[in-house]
């Protein structure tokens, strides 16, 4: 079968293998079926916004297949990247209930599959089914979680390489390699994009990446990065 | 105090000053009730404005104690035990780094809800949250706000808006920090963030 962007698009929720392990897509078959009724699958290629930042609020995006970046900007146009979302996470959430316009900018990494609900059908939903409220509530305050986090790593680290080796280490415990010696992990952003995440610029990251490198802690095999010295990284990211 | 230890006769306008301002403190104080129902602050309030069945069994599962100034009602990383509920007085939020560095993220108000992203998610408390005043505090084991959510409705929708706010907050937060690059804006910014 021809699919967009070669996605294999799943078109209902009722018929999703993945919906069991997904936090918001696990909801009772009553409350499945009225959304299966307000929402409508959509596919974007990969670099597409879905929305930006100060935009009235027209819905959420659920993520089904894909990475999607979330950014914010700041009036003179620097951009930091807050997270990459993966599959299951609802996109627009607390603007779409509080009704302010979205506070981030979502653009899509790779093809994505995205479910999209509009704004009056999401909140009458949510009247209906209390279930599906307090899994809002959930993925709310999971993203409160990582907000906190993010403010903590920018508010009180000290220098871009401490940010660095936060952000290294966290990706390695992700991929399931945290209990390995020497943790892989797959660079999917591009120094600009890592530089926007830990608030610094391109050539800090370049030349953070080359020290790294120099001094054996870090080994780059294409876009791989196999961390060498786990120990020392580690200490770098906690130096006061 | 000199001019309040002279006062010898009633009517000094120190005596008077001092007076009137216990008979207010005791006026708050009574008017804060130890139930919920009623409560005269209630309609100004997001959370506390329910209707009232939900309000009547809200009033069961809660507990008020009242609080000397600077307790540390909850620390951050310590497992999540229930939600906080400022009467009246203010509470610090702050959040630390692994060395200890403090950064304060903002001051709650009367009737605000503390700890509730960590309840629902039933992940460790993500902030600290220090009492500045003597406060009267109710909270709610996490078991019982729970149960109570499912079974009220209208209240678990407040919850979610509630929770969207202080998300916009925190977003808030990460600009102004995450923007400033240059050196001496980091050192103003410091100033401001009440590094302790």
């Amino acid at each position: 079968m021809l699919t967009p962007y070669g996605l294999d698009i799943i078109e209902s929720c009722l018929a999703c293998k993945m919906r069991a392990e997904r936090i918001f897509c696990d909801l009772p078959p009553a409350a499945l079926q009225s959304f299966e009724n307000v929402k409508y699958a959509t596919s974007y290629p990969k670099g597409a916004v879905l929305f930006v930042e100060g935009q009235t609020p027209r819905g959420i995006f659920v993520l089904c297949k894909g990475r999607v970046k979330l950014s914010i900007c700041s009036t003179d146009g620097k951009t930091l990247i807050l997270k990459i979302a993966e599959p299951g996470e609802v996109l627009g959430l607390s603007a779409t209930v509080s009704g302010k316009p979205y506070e981030l900018t979502a653009e899509t990494v790779d093809p994505c599959q995205v479910n999209f609900v509009k704004r009056e059908d999401f909140l009458r939903f949510l009247k209906e089914h209390s279930d599906a409220c307090l899994r809002v509530a959930e993925q709310l305050s999971e993203k409160y979680n990582t907000a906190c986090r993010e403010i903590r790593s920018l508010g009180l680290s000290h220098s871009a390489g401490e940010k660095l080796a936060k952000l290294l280490l966290e990706w390695s415990a992700k991929n399931g390699e945290a209990a390995k010696t020497e943790p892989r992990l797959k660079l999917a952003l591009t120094h600009e994009e890592i530089a926007q995440m830990i608030g610094t610029s391109r050539e800090t990251v370049t030349r953070l990446f080359a020290d790294l490198k120099r001094r054996q802690i870090v080994q780059a095999k294409g876009s791989t990065l196999l961390i060498r010295n786990k120990a020392a990284l580690k200490a770098l990211a906690i130096t006061p | 105090m000199p001019g309040v230890n002279n006062v010898t006769e009633n009517g000094d306008c120190y005596h008077c000053i001092a007076t009137v301002r216990r008979r207010i403190t005791s006026i708050m104080e009574s008017m804060i009730q130890s139930s919920c129902l009623t409560c005269d602050f209630r309609p100004d309030r997001l959370f506390c404005d329910m209707p009232a069945e939900s309000l009547k069994s809200f009033d069961e599962i809660k507990s008020l104690t009242s609080y000397p100034r600077s307790t540390v009602l909850f620390a951050e990383g310590r497992p999540v035990r229930g939600i906080y509920i400022l009467c009246d007085g203010r509470a610090k939020l702050s959040i630390c780094s692994d060395t200890g560095k403090r950064l304060t993220l903002r001051i709650a108000g009367p009737g605000e809800v503390l700890g509730m992203g960590a309840a629902l998610s039933n992940t460790p408390y993500e902030i600290t949250a220090e009492l500045l005043d003597n406060s009267q505090v109710v909270f709610v084991r996490r078991k019982d706000l729970m149960k109570f959510l499912r079974e009220h409705r209208h209240v678990c929708m407040e919850v979610v808006r509630m929770l969207s706010q202080d998300l916009h907050g925190a977003y808030e937060r990460v600009r102004t920090i995450g923007m400033i690059r240059t050196r001496r804006p980091r050192m103003i910014f410091r100033s401001h963030a009440l590094l302790v």
